[in-house]
């Protein structure tokens, strides 16, 4: 059974802040689930060298799957896919002695991910 | 309808703006097998041709290069290579004796009336081992030869990751239509 209640001007603030308060934690929620669950995508191409990018990758517990020599642009490429759980980055490196060298790293993970990337590789 | 082509951090960044503007699409991935002698060991860098240097030899990139030891192609129905043959001529470099099979990789995207698209060419991996292979040409009692293998690189390493809200599509072929409406 539903139980009535009257409403006047003093419960009236009550019931808008409970009301707030339940609108606030049920976002809260989201927001927890969306760093965890939610994945964002973000390429960054940058003139760095790659050990740096690899050391900034492996402090973040990211480890290396596998490699491919592919082509794109008429350039040969060293692509390489660092994985952790359910999170991705790839790095294309062009290979020989191009000058500059700016891997393409493409990330699929997490915000929080994204943002450690960048800030190790001096974004 | 025009044709855009992006490189990989173009291609990935407009499927971010476009996954941040709600934007509904659908991203279309076309993945071939070609052997069309299209990659042999001359033009390779020589982080690459490193891999091949137990049976062949070449003085620097675009150089001939030449067989260094008998071998086999188990890609190619077992073809047989003799010591010293060439293998890719410096003065034909578009068309190698020595093919390397790849994966034609292609990825679009369809917006507003125009296809961008990203592709790349993903090599397959060598792999040389040795052999006991017996036959017409290594007698009955068989000989230890080199057989080169080719490698199909991992699906996963070829693809683009993408958040898993964003549709990929496989496709065997995309036909580019030429709409004259719009001179009218």
């Amino acid at each position: 059974m539903l139980k009535k209640y009257h409403m006047n001007i003093y419960n009236r603030n009550l019931f808008h802040q409970s009301a707030t308060n339940f609108y606030t934690r049920n976002t809260k929620k989201i927001s927890v689930q969306e760093k965890k669950g939610v994945q964002k995508l973000k390429s960054i191409s940058v003139l760095v060298p790659f050990e740096r990018v690899q050391v900034s990758l492996s402090e973040i517990g990211f480890l290396l799957d596998d490699t491919v020599t592919i082509v794109a642009d008429g350039k040969f490429w060293n692509k390489m896919l660092y994985v952790r759980d359910n999170e991705t980055i790839s790095v294309s490196e062009e290979i020989g002695d191009a000058y500059p060298k700016d891997p393409i790293i493409t990330i699929c993970g997490s915000r929080m991910t994204i943002s450690k990337v960048v800030k190790g590789i001096g974004g | 309808m025009p044709l855009y082509e992006c490189n990989e951090h173009q291609f990935v960044e407009n499927i971010r703006r476009l996954l941040e503007s709600n934007e509904r699409f659908l991203v279309n991935r076309k993945m071939m097998l070609h052997d069309d002698a299209k990659y042999g060991p001359a033009i390779m860098p020589d982080h690459e041709f490193k891999r091949y240097e137990i049976i062949c030899t070449r003085k620097s990139v675009n150089s001939t290069v030449y067989a260094k030891v008998p071998f086999i192609d188990n890609f190619h129905h077992s073809r047989m290579y003799e010591e010293g043959e060439n293998l890719h001529s410096a003065s034909a470099l578009l068309f190698p004796r020595m093919s390397v099979p790849y994966y034609r990789v292609e990825y679009s995207v369809n917006v507003w009336g125009g296809t961008y698209f990203f592709a790349f060419d993903a090599l397959f991996n060598p792999e040389v081992v040795i052999e006991k292979r017996s036959g017409r040409r290594f007698g009955k009692e068989g000989t230890l030869v080199h057989v080169l293998r080719y490698n199909p690189p991992d699906e996963r390493v070829l693809a683009i990751n993408l958040p898993k809200e964003v549709m990929v599509f496989d496709v065997k072929h995309m036909v580019r239509v030429i709409d004259h409406s719009s001179n009218f």
